[in-house]
C-alpha cells in the first residue's frame, strides 16, 4: 500500500521559487492495483513518480511505501559511464541487499538485456538502446512489489520492445505498476485504477477509463478542433467537414491520443 | 516533510541499506579511481613523489641535509604524506556528490554516502601511497621507522578527518558558489608541507599558526622524529577541535541541502 498525504512540491528555480507543481495530493494505492498517470505535459507526473519512488522529497506532506517500491524506471539515470554494465549491474544489486544471490541476478540481467560481449564493455559505449535494454534488465531482476515506471514499453529495437512488452505482462501479473504514458492503450492494457493530475491536484478513479475521460474533457473545446483540423487535413481520407459539436466523441477522442504530445 | 519506508518483515534496517551502500560504493568508487583511466593507479603515486622530489633536490641543491633536526627526505615525505591526507580526501569529498549524480535515482543513495566512501577509499589508498614512498626511502638508508606510532597515527587520523569535513561543507558549497574548489590549492604553502613554519617571520608566522593543517602535519613530523624542532605551540586538540568543528558543519549542511544537492 502506498499512502500519499496533502503532497505539496515545488522547485526552486533560478529565480527564487517556482510555482507549486502539486498542490495538496491525497490517494492512497490499495496492495496489488496497478494505477496509470494521466495529465498534460507538466501536470507534475514526473514529479510525482519521483516522489512516490524516494527519488526526491515533498515540501510538504508525506508519503508511506508499505511495500517494495521501485526506482522510477527509465528515467534515464543510474548508470556510470565508465563502468561496464555488469559493474553497473552489481552496484544496483548491492544497494538493495542481494549480496548474495548476485551471480544468479546478474545471469538474469545479461539474459534479459541481450548485450553479449558488450555487456563487459563501458556504459558510455552503449547506444541508446542498449542503454535502456540494461536499464529495463535491471529493473526486472528484482521482485519489487511495485513498479514505477515512466514509458519503459517504449524503448529499444521491435523485437526487444515485444519481449519488454511480455516481460512486462508477466510483471503485472505478479507486481503492481505506477506509470504514465500517453499511450492509452499501454495505460488500459496495464492498469486498473487511474489518477488524473489537473492543475496540482490529483484525482482518483478507480477505473482508467473514467481518468482518462476526466483527462479528455478537461482538453478546450476550441484545441480539440483545431488539432482534428491537422489530424483530419493530412489523413488520407481528406476534409470531411466535420465540426466537433455534432462529431461524435468517440470519435473525436480517437483522433486525439495525445493531445499535447 | 516526510517519506516513510516500512515493509515488514521484508524490509532492511536502515542501517544495513546504509551499510550496503557505502560497500557497493566503495567497490565502484575504487574501480573508477585506479582503473577509470590508462594506469591512473600510477598517477596516486606519481603526484606526491614528483612533489617530494623537486622540493628534495632545492633542499639538497642549497645543502640543507636537515630539516628542524630531521633528515630532510623524512621531513618531506612526512609533511607530504600527511598534506595529501588531507588534501585528497578534501579534494575527492568536495566533487563527489556532482560526480556522482546519476545514482541518485536510487533513493538507497545520499549525496553524503557518496562523500563519506570518497574519504574512506582515499584515505586508504594514501596510506598505502604513504607505506610505498617510505619503503622506498628506507631502500635509500632514511630511517623511516617512527619513535611514536600512535602519534603519527592520531595525527593522520586528524588530517584525514578535517579532510572529511572540508569534503562535507564544500562539496555542498561548490553547488552554490563554484569558486570554493580553488581554495584548497592554496594550502600547501599555507600549511608547513614544503616549507618549514618557523622560517616564516613575524607576525606572519603567528597567523599561519592557527591554520590546524600546520599542527597536525607538525605533529606527523613529531612522532617519527622526537627530537623534531616541532613549532612550541603544537596542539593535537585544536586539530581535533576544528575537524569536528567541520564536521558538523559539513552534516548539517548536508542534512539541510540534501534535496538540492540530489538534483544539481
Amino acid at each position: 500500500m502506498i499512502l500519499v498525504e496533502d503532497v505539496h512540491k515545488r522547485y526552486r528555480t533560478d529565480h527564487g521559487l517556482g510555482p507549486w507543481v502539486l498542490k495538496g495530493v491525497n490517494f492512497r494505492i490499495p496492495p496489488g492495483v496497478s494505477v496509470g498517470l494521466v495529465g498534460k505535459n507538466g501536470a507534475g507526473k514526473s514529479t510525482l513518480l519521483r516522489l512516490i519512488g524516494g527519488v526526491d522529497h515533498p515540501n510538504r506532506g508525506r508519503i508511506e511505501r508499505h511495500c517494495r517500491v521501485s526506482w522510477p524506471i527509465g528515467f534515464g539515470g543510474g548508470l556510470q559511464g565508465s563502468l561496464s554494465g555488469r559493474q553497473n549491474a552489481k552496484f544496483v544489486c548491492r544497494i538493495h541487499g542481494h549480496e548474495d544471490d548476485m551471480v544468479d541476478r546478474l545471469q538474469r540481467i545479461a539474459d534479459f538485456a541481450e548485450l553479449g560481449n558488450y555487456f563487459d564493455e563501458p556504459v558510455k559505449t552503449y547506444s541508446s538502446g542498449m542503454r535502456s535494454r540494461l536499464q529495463f534488465a535491471l529493473s526486472l531482476a528484482f521482485d519489487f512489489d511495485v513498479y514505477i515506471s515512466d514509458e519503459v514499453t517504449a524503448t529499444g529495437d521491435a523485437a526487444f520492445k515485444k519481449k519488454a512488452a511480455e516481460a512486462f505482462k508477466q510483471l503485472a501479473g505478479r507486481s503492481s505498476l505506477i506509470m504514465m504514458s500517453h499511450g492509452e492503450g499501454t495505460l488500459r492494457e496495464f492498469c486498473t485504477a487511474g489518477i488524473w493530475l489537473n492543475d496540482g491536484y490529483a484525482y482518483w478513479f478507480d477505473a482508467i477509463d473514467d481518468a482518462l475521460r476526466a483527462y479528455k474533457e478537461s482538453i478546450p473545446k476550441w484545441f480539440k478542433r483545431s488539432s482534428n483540423l491537422r489530424l483530419r487535413g493530412s489523413a488520407p481520407g481528406g476534409w470531411p467537414g466535420c465540426r466537433t459539436s455534432w462529431c461524435p466523441r468517440r470519435f473525436a477522442a480517437a483522433c486525439l491520443p495525445s493531445p499535447l504530445s | 516533510m516526510d517519506a516513510t519506508d516500512s515493509v515488514g518483515a521484508a524490509g532492511r534496517h536502515p542501517l544495513r541499506v546504509t551499510l550496503s551502500v557505502w560497500y557497493a560504493l566503495l567497490l565502484r568508487e575504487s574501480l573508477t579511481r585506479l582503473f577509470s583511466r590508462r594506469a591512473a593507479w600510477a598517477w596516486l603515486m606519481a603526484e606526491p613523489l614528483f612533489h617530494i622530489a623537486y622540493m628534495l633536490a632545492i633542499f639538497t641543491g642549497i645543502r640543507a641535509y636537515k630539516m628542524g633536526g630531521v633528515d630532510v627526505a623524512i621531513w618531506l615525505i612526512t609533511g607530504m604524506c600527511a598534506f595529501f591526507m588531507f588534501r585528497r580526501v578534501a579534494s575527492q569529498g568536495q566533487n563527489a556528490i556532482s560526480a556522482n549524480q546519476a545514482l541518485f535515482s536510487y533513493r538507497q543513495v545520499l549525496p553524503v554516502d557518496t562523500v563519506i566512501v570518497r574519504a574512506l577509499l582515499e584515505g586508504v589508498l594514501m596510506l598505502l601511497v604513504t607505506c610505498v614512498l617510505l619503503a622506498g626511502a628506507a631502500l635509500f638508508g632514511h630511517d623511516v621507522v617512527p619513535d611514536e606510532p600512535l602519534l603519527v597515527i592520531g595525527a593522520a587520523f586528524g588530517l584525514w578527518l578535517i579532510g572529511l569535513g572540508w569534503g562535507l561543507i564544500t562539496s555542498v558549497l561548490c553547488g552554490l558558489v563554484a569558486e570554493v574548489g580553488n581554495l584548497i590549492g592554496f594550502l600547501m604553502l599555507l600549511s608547513g608541507a614544503i616549507m618549514p613554519i618557523n622560517s616564516i617571520p613575524q607576525p606572519y608566522r603567528d597567523y599561519l599558526i592557527l591554520n590546524p593543517l600546520v599542527h597536525g602535519i607538525d605533529a606527523v613530523r613529531l612522532g617519527f622524529a622526537p627530537y623534531y624542532h616541532a613549532i612550541p605551540e603544537l596542539s593535537l586538540p585544536l586539530l581535533y577541535a576544528w575537524a569536528l568543528g567541520m564536521l558538523a558543519l559539513g552534516l548539517i549542511l548536508q542534512v539541510h541541502y540534501r534535496e538540492r544537492l540530489m538534483h544539481q
